[in-house]
C-alpha cells in the first residue's frame, strides 16, 4: 500500500473542463470517497488515477512515484468496476489469477494467493464457477478479490455497489470497509450516494462541475459546509433567499428578520438543517428565532416526519421531527410555532 | 375431472390456435425454400449422375459417378479446386486481419459519426460485384491508374503484372468480402463490455496480452461467423475471378458456369457444383471444430 497524491489534475474536452484543478492527498491506508452528482468529474478523476484517461494537466503520484505518464498496466492500481467487468469466459479462480499471471508469479504462488483472495471475500470453494453462475453480490466480491489479489498500491472503487439491491448494499458497505481497515488499503471510491459515502469514508471530497468543493470528514461537511452546494448535497438544507442586513442579522425576501451566524454582507441564502429546527403547537421559549406559520405539507417517513411550514408568502421551510410516542402530530392547515438558535443557520453570500 | 377438463379446454384451444398461426407464418418461407432451393439442388444432383454424350442428345439418363471421377482424376480440374481453396483461405485471413481493427474502431467509437462510419463500411455493397471488378480493371491494368502513378513517381520501370493474375483476384474478392467481415465482427465486439478490457489493463495486461487473453476469446463467435461467411462467399466468387482473373485464371464458380453454358455439359457442371458445395461445407465444419477445440483448451488453461 502507498499514499496517493494528485496535483492540479485537469481534463479538458474541447472547451469543456470535465475536471479542473483537482488536488488531493490520500494517506497510506486511508479510505477517501469522491462524492458528487453525475457529471461532476469524480469518475474522470478516478479514471485518470487508474490511467485510463490521460490528464490535460497535472500529476498523479503513487507512493511518491510520478505515474502520470504510465499506462494502466504499469501502475499496480486495483480497480473494481461498476459493471464488475469480470472476464465472462474465465472461471472465478482464473479471473482472480489473471493479474498474478501478468506478474509472472510461479504457479504455486498464484494458486495460493487466489485461494487467499477468495477466502477473504468468503468465496472459497467457488473458484471453479463461471461468473454468470454467481449472484450479483458474489460477482461483486469476485471483482474485489481480483483487485486485491495483485496487492495493489491503491484500490479504486467505481460505484461498486450501485448494481446491488438496497439491502445487500448496506451489508456490502460494512464488509468492504472492514476489509479495507483490516488490510490497511489505500482506497479511493467514487459514488453519488451520500449515505454510502458517509458510512464508508475516512474523509470525503465533494465535487461539482469538475471542481473540488470541499474536503473533510463527515462532521466537517455536515456541520461546516463551505458553500451552498455542499450544504445542499451533504445532508439536507432548506434555503431561504435574502440578504445580510447587519452582522448576525438576515432579512429574507419575505421580510422576516432572522438571527444567524456567519460573516459577510450583501445578498445570500440562509441554510437551515430540517432536524435542527423545533416545531410545536404552542410558542417555544428561549431560542433566538421564534416564528409562526402554517403547515402546508406533511410527509410521514416512519421514524421521521417532514413538515413543510409556510412562514411568509415568500418563505417556506422544512422541519423534521422524530416520530415519538405522544409526540407532535401536525396536520395540514394547522398554525404552528417554529424556533431555532442563531447557530443553526448558516449564511452563504453570493 | 370435469373441473380440470373445463380448465384445460380453452387453454388447449388457444394453444392450437397459436400452432395454426405459427404454421401460417412459417409456411410461405418454407415453401419458397423447398421450391426454389432444395428442388433445384435435388434435380441438379440427379443430373450430376447422368452421362454426357455430345454426339447423341448431350445428356443421357444414367446412374454413374463418372463425372465425379473425371473431376478428381484430371489434374486440370483438381488444380482449379486447389486454386479456389487457396484464394479463399488467403482472402478470408486477409479480411480477418484487415477487418478486425476496423470493426473494433467502429464498435468502440464514441463519435457522433458512428452511423456514418457504418454506412461507409456498407457502401461498397451498393455497387455490384461486376461493376466493382470493372473498376478494379481500370486500376490494375498495364496502363491502369496504379502503374501509371507508380511509373510517374519513378518507383518502377516496368508496369507491375497485377491484372489477370491471382493477386488481382485476391485483392478484388477482399474488397467485396471485407464489409461482411467488418459488420459481423463489429456487432460482436459491441456486445463486449469495454470495462472488461480496462479490467485486463488494470491487472497488468499490456494491449497485446489483453487482446490474446480477453478480446479474442470473447469475440470468437463473431470471428467464426465472419470467417465462415467470407470463406463461403470467396469459394463461390464468380464475377471477380472472371473479370480480374482473365481467360487463363480459373476458379470453381466460373468453371461451373462454363460447363453449363459453353460446353452444355450439365451432368459435369452439376458434379462440379456439388463438389464445390461439399468442399466448402467440409472445410467450414473442420475450421469450426478446430476453433472450438482451441477455445475450449484456452478455457481449460
Amino acid at each position: 500500500m502507498a499514499r496517493l497524491d494528485i496535483h492540479s489534475l485537469a481534463k479538458r474536452y474541447g472547451d469543456f473542463y470535465a475536471v479542473r484543478d483537482v488536488s488531493l492527498s490520500v494517506a497510506d491506508g486511508e479510505f477517501l470517497v469522491l462524492l458528487g452528482p453525475s457529471g461532476c468529474g469524480k469518475t474522470t478523476t478516478l479514471r485518470m488515477v487508474a490511467g485510463f484517461i490521460e490528464p490535460t494537466a497535472g500529476h498523479v503520484k503513487l507512493g511518491g512515484t510520478d505515474v502520470t505518464l504510465l499506462p494502466p498496466w504499469k501502475r499496480n492500481a486495483g480497480m473494481v468496476f461498476q459493471s464488475y467487468a469480470l472476464f465472462p469466459h474465465l472461471t472465478v479462480a482464473q479471473n482472480v489469477a489473471f493479474g498474478l499471471e501478468m506478474r509472472k508469479l510461479p504457479r504455486a504462488d498464484i494458486d495460493k494467493r487466489v485461494d487467499e483472495a477468495l477466502a477473504l471475500v468468503r468465496l472459497g470453494g467457488h473458484g471453479g464457477r463461471l461468473p454468470r453462475q454467481l449472484s450479483g453480490g458474489q460477482q461483486q466480491r469476485v471483482a474485489l478479490a481480483r483487485a486485491l489479489a495483485i496487492r495493489p498500491d491503491v484500490l479504486l472503487l467505481d460505484e461498486p455497489l450501485s448494481n446491488l439491491d438496497a439491502k445487500l448494499r448496506q451489508e456490502v458497505r460494512v464488509e468492504i470497509r472492514e476489509l479495507q481497515r483490516q488490510l490497511g488499503l489505500t482506497t479511493v471510491m467514487v459514488t453519488h450516494d451520500q449515505e454510502e459515502a458517509l458510512t464508508m469514508a475516512d474523509r470525503l471530497v465533494v465535487m461539482n462541475e469538475g471542481s473540488v468543493r470541499q474536503v473533510g470528514t463527515q462532521r466537517d461537511l455536515y456541520e461546516r459546509p463551505t458553500d451552498r452546494f455542499v450544504a445542499g448535497f451533504v445532508g439536507r438544507s432548506t434555503f431561504l433567499e435574502g440578504a445580510i442586513e447587519a452582522p448576525g442579522r438576515f432579512r429574507t425576501d419575505g421580510g422576516l428578520a432572522l438571527a444567524c451566524t456567519g460573516s459577510g454582507s450583501g445578498r445570500g441564502v440562509l441554510a437551515l438543517r430540517p432536524e435542527r429546527l423545533q416545531v410545536a403547537a404552542a410558542p417555544i421559549d428561549g431560542l433566538d428565532n421564534r416564528l409562526s406559520g402554517t403547515v402546508e405539507f406533511v410527509s410521514y417517513l416512519g421514524a421521521l416526519i417532514d413538515i413543510h411550514v409556510r412562514l411568509s408568502p415568500a418563505d417556506r421551510l422544512v422541519v423534521q421531527i422524530a416520530n415519538r410516542e405522544g409526540g407532535f402530530t401536525p396536520e395540514v392547515g394547522q398554525s404552528v410555532h417554529v424556533a431555532w438558535p442563531a447557530s443553526a443557520g448558516l449564511v452563504f453570500t453570493e | 375431472m370435469t373441473d380440470t377438463a373445463l380448465a384445460h379446454g380453452p387453454v388447449a384451444e388457444r394453444r392450437r390456435g397459436e400452432g395454426l398461426t405459427a404454421t401460417a407464418l412459417l409456411a410461405p418461407a418454407t415453401i419458397f425454400v423447398a421450391l426454389c432451393l432444395l428442388a433445384p439442388l435435388v434435380i441438379l444432383f440427379r443430373y450430376s449422375l447422368n452421362e454426357f454424350i455430345p454426339t447423341k442428345k448431350m445428356m443421357v439418363e444414367a446412374v454413374t459417378v463418372a463425372n465425379y471421377v473425371k473431376f478428381f482424376t484430371d489434374p486440370y480440374y483438381t488444380a482449379i479446386l486447389l486454386t479456389t481453396v487457396r484464394v479463399s483461405v488467403t482472402v478470408t485471413l486477409a479480411c480477418l486481419i484487415l477487418g478486425f481493427p476496423l470493426a473494433y474502431v467502429v464498435a468502440r467509437t464514441q463519435s457522433r459519426f458512428k452511423n456514418l462510419l457504418i454506412i461507409l463500411t456498407v457502401l461498397p455493397l451498393f455497387v455490384g460485384n461486376a461493376v466493382r471488378a470493372a473498376g478494379w480493371m481500370t486500376i490494375f491494368g498495364n496502363k491502369g491508374f496504379l502503374n501509371t502513378t507508380l511509373q510517374w513517381l519513378g518507383l518502377i520501370d516496368k508496369p507491375l503484372e497485377i491484372m489477370f493474375t491471382e493477386k488481382a483476384v485476391i485483392i478484388g474478392i477482399i474488397a467485396v468480402n471485407l464489409p461482411f467481415m467488418v459488420l459481423t465482427l463489429q456487432s460482436v465486439i459491441e456486445g463486449i463490455d469495454r470495462a472488461v478490457e480496462e479490467a485486463a489493463f488494470s491487472l497488468g495486461a499490456p494491449p497485446i496480452t489483453m487482446f490474446r487473453r480477453v478480446l479474442w476469446p470473447l469475440a470468437l463467435p463473431g470471428i467464426l461467423a465472419g470467417t465462415i461467411l467470407t470463406f463461403i462467399l470467396a469459394m463461390n466468387a464468380y464475377a471477380t475471378p472472371f473479370l480480374l482473373g482473365g481467360p487463363l485464371f480459373k476458379m470453381m464458380a466460373p468453371l461451373v458456369y462454363n460447363q453449363f453454358t459453353q460446353q452444355s455439359n450439365w451432368p459435369f457442371g452439376g458434379a462440379i457444383a456439388f463438389i464445390l458445395m461439399a468442399v466448402t461445407l467440409v472445410l467450414t465444419l473442420a475450421a469450426n471444430l478446430l476453433f472450438q477445440r482451441r477455445a475450449r483448451s484456452d478455457l481449460g488453461r
